[in-house]
């Protein structure tokens, strides 16, 4: 093991570039199976139903106050990362601290930044939300350089209507309802996609949400080590490879 | 109105739980495959390549900048192209993001294209992009890894991409009409210029001193490193593309 938890490549099997070839190859088969079983997945994930929201939440942006409908910018589709940051719960346990967001979150925005304005061109809308007040978010944002839209969901319903945000009390038991069943979800704030879409008459429905390791593939940074020769290698621990970007010199 | 179907929380959260089962068969599928990608055998690297980098002349092991493994993604920008492939960029503007993270984590994603380094620098700071780019000009490496081919074998009509023969011919043949026209266009070149380079990505291990070829991808098998089809399969619409929708980042107000 070396400083960063990274294993040691070792014994590798070496080969001719034929007998390579003829691995790859083989291979590749089993690669197109699963591109086809991916696309599948999301021809499956668009015939799911929608639920209309009713509920009329209200952000606070870097502009005031939006309304949800107003965070798709003029857009049909909204996609919210929910991004684990609250100021009043920051302690030395939880991934986030009092003026900075959780540093997983951190990870997967570094991720998306510069993709969002091609999703703006495919008729999508990126924004994060978290509970944090907007100045903490403005802050922190500007520290990391990011130029998405952060708005603060502070005490509405909404962290808690979609499953990132849990009481106290829940924390505390050891139970609460997260990734669509009930389990420990270990801190008060937790990660997750939610998707939205609003008709013409101006009507808006949830259409998606996924949570823990269903976010995996939105990082495109697992997609590139999982072509790595030492894959994700994270020796079971997980996230704790992983810094601030502009924390790995500390 | 929308036509889509709509439910109420009870219904949607069932058809919700019964699509997570296909979802999470997904990721345990994709975990079993990235086991069996690094099991891989590899080839040892005998030949030696030469690249222009920022910080002058390197070889492959060079490129690895003092870690172990090197991503080098297969970026189209040839010596005649007046800019780099929109849809490499695309792809770059993700990968920019990624690469502090993979730095720290025994990863060298590096770019390589045929163009000389000079417009390789003036592209990347154009795009505002931070990732290191090495130009292979003058060197087989983009050839061997099937990311580049010859005037000749495009005019022998067929060469390997993607670990079979495909055929140059119907790509050439479309002119200035179709996708591939279109994208030649945007590099500032005629179609068999354009397709002289091709986008992939390929994995190296150094292991005392030695580079090992450890994986190579191409076409589809590059989509999960394209960020914003991922985000896209979450969207309601989908990728929702007829053609080439997608420009470099400060070319979208540009029409």
């Amino acid at each position: 093991m070396t400083h960063d938890g990274a294993s040691v490549l070792t014994n590798h099997p070496v080969v001719s570039h034929e007998e390579w070839l003829a691995a790859r190859t083989a291979f590749l088969a089993r690669e197109k199976e699963f591109t086809r079983l991916r696309d599948q997945v999301s021809e499956e994930r668009r015939r799911l139903p929608w639920e209309a929201v009713t509920k009329a939440y209200v952000f606070e942006g870097p502009s005031g106050k939006r309304t949800l409908a107003e965070l798709f910018e003029g857009r049909s589709q909204l996609v919210v990362y929910h991004a684990m940051f609250d100021p009043r719960t920051a302690s030395p346990s939880t991934s986030w601290t009092k003026d900075a967001a959780c540093h997983a979150c951190s990870f997967w925005a570094d991720n998306f930044n510069g993709i969002i304005v091609h999703l703006n061109h495919r008729d999508v809308t990126l924004v994060v939300v978290s509970r944090a007040p907007h100045a903490a978010l403005a802050a922190y944002q500007k520290r990391m350089g990011w130029t998405f839209t952060w708005v603060s969901s502070g005490d509405t319903d909404f962290n808690r209507d979609y499953q990132v945000s849990f009481t106290a009390e829940e924390v505390a038991k050891k139970r609460a309802y997260y990734n669509y069943t009930m389990q420990d979800p270990s801190l008060s704030e937790r990660e997750g996609v939610s998707v939205f879409y609003k008709d013409p008459a101006g009507r808006v429905f949830h259409t998606y949400s996924a949570y823990a390791r269903g976010i995996d593939l939105l990082n495109a940074t697992y997609n590139y080590l999982d072509l790595a020769p030492k894959g994700r290698d994270e020796g079971g621990r997980g996230l704790d490879w992983v810094r601030r970007h502009d924390e790995y010199d500390r | 109105m929308t036509k889509h179907m709509t439910g109420t929380r009870k219904q949607w959260l069932a058809a919700r739980r019964e699509l997570l089962e296909a979802e999470k068969e997904l990721t345990r599928r994709g975990d079993e495959l990235a086991q069996r990608r690094q099991e891989l055998p590899w080839v040892r690297i005998d030949k030696e390549y030469r690249f222009e980098t920022d910080e002058g002349s390197a070889s492959l092991a060079d490129l690895f900048r003092g870690r172990s493994q090197l991503l080098v993604y297969h970026f189209m920008f040839g010596p005649d192209y007046t800019a780099g492939c929109p849809s490499c960029s695309a792809i770059a503007d993700g990968f920019n993001g990624s690469v502090v993270h993979l730095a720290n984590h025994d990863v060298t994603l590096a770019a390589v294209s045929r163009a000389p380094i000079a417009k390789l620098r003036a592209f990347k700071r154009r795009m505002g992009w931070s990732f290191p780019w090495a130009s292979s000009l003058g060197s087989d490496f983009n050839y061997d890894f099937q990311a580049a081919y010859t005037e000749e074998q495009q005019r022998s009509g067929v060469a390997d991409y993607n670990f079979r023969p495909q055929g140059f011919g119907p790509s050439l043949e479309a002119g200035k009409e179709g996708p591939v026209g279109e994208l030649a266009a945007m590099v500032g070149t005629d179609s068999a210029t354009y397709t002289r380079e091709a986008p992939g990505m390929s994995a190296f291990a150094l292991e005392d001193g030695v580079v090992y070829h450890t994986y190579s991808a191409y076409a589809r098998g590059l989509d999960g490193l394209w960020g914003m089809y991922q985000w896209l399969d979450r969207a309601p619409k989908g990728r929702n593309e007829t053609g080439i929708w997608w420009r470099r980042h400060d070319e979208y107000d540009k029409g």
